[in-house]
């Protein structure tokens, strides 16, 4: 092919490639049609229990058993648009037990009013706060133990958009009674090795055998359950309980602020 | 001049081949006698349990309660096909030194027995509207007769392989995947007929146990779980001919046989939909009952309800267990079964007496089984949780240790809350008719090992979180199990004291250990997420 020719074709297959992806766009759907009508998110509730809950679950919070995951919190992601989730509920997850599903367009999109009927709400209204104090407040109080944008310690839960995810009001608890709910992964334990080391850390991952924690340190650590003298799960949670005196609700506002500010 | 050459090579090739495939494989492969034969050959494994009783009781001893803390690694096939969310099923069949498994997705291998590598590889092109085998894309295994191989699809199909080759013979339809069919079972093989049952009791199915023509694969009878119109049984349900034809009663686990009997055993799935009952009343025969049925003309001659008018969806798809014990000063032909709803029975094989239903987890669904063999029912879901509706066990085989006298299973405690609704009832789609909240923070599992006379519990060790896998036995006085966790692990069967454990790296889920002796060297064989271990001293 010479050069006027090639350039010739080049011109056709990219008008080519323009029409095409203007009719695709013309005719597939990119928003949720039904994302007004409030009966589309019951409907699509129906629809969720019949089909979906077995793997799940019935709150939608997903089933560890079977490693389906919580769909509550699928919107706290960046990529997940209601386009996004239309897709994985028709094509499935290759290489997982996700199937694809053959409903009817609008089912599918009653499935995702619903999906986005359930999802966490987080923290909708601007915290009233000092973020620039709070960030400093995080970082004498907080940072040691949890992250923020990719720096922190790991003892605790990453709190990187942690008020998409959970209101001012359950983040102010858990800050003020924090061995109230203890999120799996980060239930305290005590360990007293043969050595006579006192561990303290947060469960990772347990068998009949054996035992993985992160210790208080945040080094991950395995120990074989038969050589440890002690192991004691009743324990309070690894975060102290920050009291007024300690951090006044001012503070604690100026903390969610900046932890909003990030998100 | 080439032609010659060509005839003297491929002389050269046959002189040198045959006697190593003579030596490799018995060319007309196990009959029934064989299979009969059960355990008496060490080096084979030809049915799902062993042998037709459903015990998995081993007479091997070369791994003992004194040395099983030496076993280690020998081999691990990797398969390459994953099975997110279920497990690696299958129970793999030896015989002449080649093991024969299946995998998920209707995958399919000969192995060495010896090194783990394959000889051939079969892969089903699986259309892609599955229904109930999309979310299930399990299989437990082959079935053999002489040179063939048999395995059931998830789209519904039984089909026949070349055992040497991995060529399919024949294939037959069972069902219409497409109504909610699927099938993931073991072919339990006679000698004269291929017994398969089918999966779907969560859509409009209506269940069923076929038996085949091995040769021909042409079906020879057919028994229906839902009785049709009219038929006894019937009045266990509304009179309704569409309620009848899904009334569910999937047949998804494998059946034990009785040669003398000539009677085959087969549990029986839940009623469609699972939670929701208002369009049913009734005990809803034969759903989570077993079966007993002719094996000439699959008539039934005897059947047990252990749970009646399910909404729990407590399947009894569990393993029967044949055995000849003393019951109360008489020797008694028994069949035994741990069951989802948490109680664990006896009954009279040649006639269905009931004999003893107690429970051996904290179910508070019954009080007790009274003596008519009904449960007394006191907690509908209505006063608190349930066991969830994977139960108090599952389908994973447990075994039977004679001698002890125990029947050792996986046992779960887990805590679920049941909110019915009324399904839409959707060709091709699951109807559960409901919801079910189980509290994950409450469950737990256990190996528990039960005296069959009384049902009391002499022995447990416990687990993390609820298990699915199964469990083997050995003469030697060793329980083999595995766990949720993805430990495989050897067990004093008189004791319970855990003497060995391995962590294979993902959880055992549906599958229970085979042994078989190669060379003078006892095999434990345990399929755990995407391979096949193999352990020996």
């Amino acid at each position: 092919m010479n050069g006027a020719r090639y350039l010739k074709h080049r011109r056709h297959l990219i008008l080519l490639i323009i029409i095409l992806l203007g009719a695709n766009g013309a005719f597939s759907q990119t928003v949720n049609p039904l994302a007004a009508d409030p009966r589309a998110a019951r409907a699509g509730g129906g629809i969720f229990r019949a089909q979906c809950a077995s793997c799940h679950g019935a709150d939608a919070k997903g089933i560890d058993i079977i490693d389906a995951p919580d769909l509550t919190l699928i919107w706290t992601r960046v990529e997940a648009t209601d386009q996004a989730v239309f897709q994985v509920i028709r094509s499935g997850i290759p290489g997982s037990i996700m199937p694809p599903h053959g409903f009817p367009d609008p089912e599918i999109w009653m499935l995702v009013s619903y999906l986005r009927s359930v999802a966490v709400t987080g923290t909708s209204k601007q915290i009233v706060g000092n973020s620039t104090r709070g960030s400093e407040l995080f970082q004498g109080n907080c940072s040691l133990c949890h992250r923020v944008d990719g720096s922190g310690g790991s003892l605790g839960p990453d709190l990187t958009a942690i008020t998409a995810r959970r209101t001012q009001a359950a983040l102010t608890d858990s800050i003020r009674n924090p061995s109230a709910n203890i999120a799996r992964r980060y239930k305290p334990v005590s360990l007293l090795t043969d050595a006579n080391e006192r561990v303290r850390g947060a469960i990772k991952s347990e068998d009949a055998f054996s035992i993985q924690v992160m210790d208080s340190n945040q080094v991950l650590r395995g120990f074989s359950k038969s050589a440890l003298r002690e192991l004691n799960r009743d324990e309070p949670s690894l975060m102290p309980a920050f009291s007024e005196r300690q951090l006044s609700e001012t503070d604690v506002n100026d903390i969610l602020s900046f932890l909003q500010s990030v998100r | 001049m080439k032609q010659l050459l060509i005839r003297v090579l491929l002389i050269s090739v046959s002189l040198v081949s045959w006697p190593t495939f003579i030596q490799a494989q018995d060319a007309d492969g196990p009959t029934f006698e064989d299979i009969l034969r059960g355990f008496e050959d060490p080096s084979r494994w030809l049915t799902y349990s062993g042998d037709y009783s459903g015990r998995r009781h081993s007479p091997l001893t070369q791994i003992t309660t004194d040395n099983v803390d030496q076993l280690r690694p020998a081999w691990t096939f990797q398969t390459g096909t994953t099975t997110r969310g279920r497990g690696f099923e299958t129970t793999p069949l030896l015989d002449d030194g080649v093991l024969y498994v299946t995998g998920s997705n209707n995958y399919a291998w000969a192995i060495d027995a010896r090194s783990g590598r394959s000889f051939w590889q079969y892969r089903r092109n699986l259309p892609d509207d599955l229904t109930y085998g999309a979310s299930a894309p399990v299989n437990r295994g082959f079935g053999m007769l002489g040179n063939q191989l048999f395995m059931v699809t998830l789209d519904a199909h039984l089909m026949s392989f070349d055992r040497r080759t991995g060529d399919v013979i024949w294939e037959r339809e069972l069902a219409d995947y497409q109504v909610g069919y699927s099938s993931t079972m073991a072919p339990l093989v006679l000698d004269n007929k291929v017994i398969v049952g089918i999966s779907g009791g969560e859509y409009q199915t209506r269940g069923f146990i076929d038996a085949f023509d091995p040769v021909l694969g042409e079906r020879i009878w057919r028994f229906n779980t839902i009785p049709g119109p009219g038929e006894t049984g019937s009045e266990t349900w509304p009179d309704d001919p569409a309620i009848l034809a899904g009334g569910g009663g999937g047949t998804w686990m494998n059946g034990s046989y009785d040669a003398d009997l000539n009677l085959i055993y087969w549990g029986i799935g839940n009623p469609n939909p699972d939670y929701y009952d208002e369009n049913r009343p009734g005990d809803n025969l034969y759903t989570d009952s077993i079966v007993a049925l002719d094996a000439n003309t699959g008539e039934m001659r005897w059947h047990y309800q252990f749970t009646p008018h399910d909404v729990n969806d407590w399947d009894s798809n569990h393993m029967p267990v044949l055995a000849n014990i003393e019951w109360q000063g008489q020797p008694r032909r028994v069949v035994m079964v741990g069951n989802r709803n948490g109680f664990f029975y006896v009954l009279d094989r040649v006639t269905g007496e009931f004999l003893l239903g107690e429970p051996f987890t904290a179910t508070t669904w019954a009080r007790e089984i009274g003596a008519d063999g009904r449960p007394i029912v006191v907690n509908d879901g209505s006063l608190g949780c349930l066991p969830d509706p994977w139960g108090s066990t599952n389908f994973y085989p447990p075994t039977f240790f004679p001698g002890l006298d125990l029947f050792i299973l996986t046992a779960r405690e887990t805590c679920a809350i049941y909110v019915p609704e009324e399904p839409a009832n959707t060709r091709g789609q699951a109807n559960f008719g409901g919801t079910v909240f189980i509290d994950s923070e409450q469950g737990y599992g256990a190996l528990r090992a039960l005296d069959v006379h009384s049902g009391e519990l002499e022995w447990e060790f416990t687990y993390p979180s609820p298990s699915f896998g199964g469990v083997m036995s050995t003469a030697s006085g060793l329980v083999f199990a595995g766990d949720h966790e993805g430990n495989f692990m050897a067990f004093d069967a008189a004791s319970g004291e855990n003497l060995w454990h391995y962590q294979t790296g993902s959880r055992i889920w549906g599958a229970a250990a085979i042994t078989y002796m190669l060379d003078g060297v006892q095999y434990v064989l345990i399929p755990s997420g995407t391979t096949l271990m193999a352990f020996a001293l």
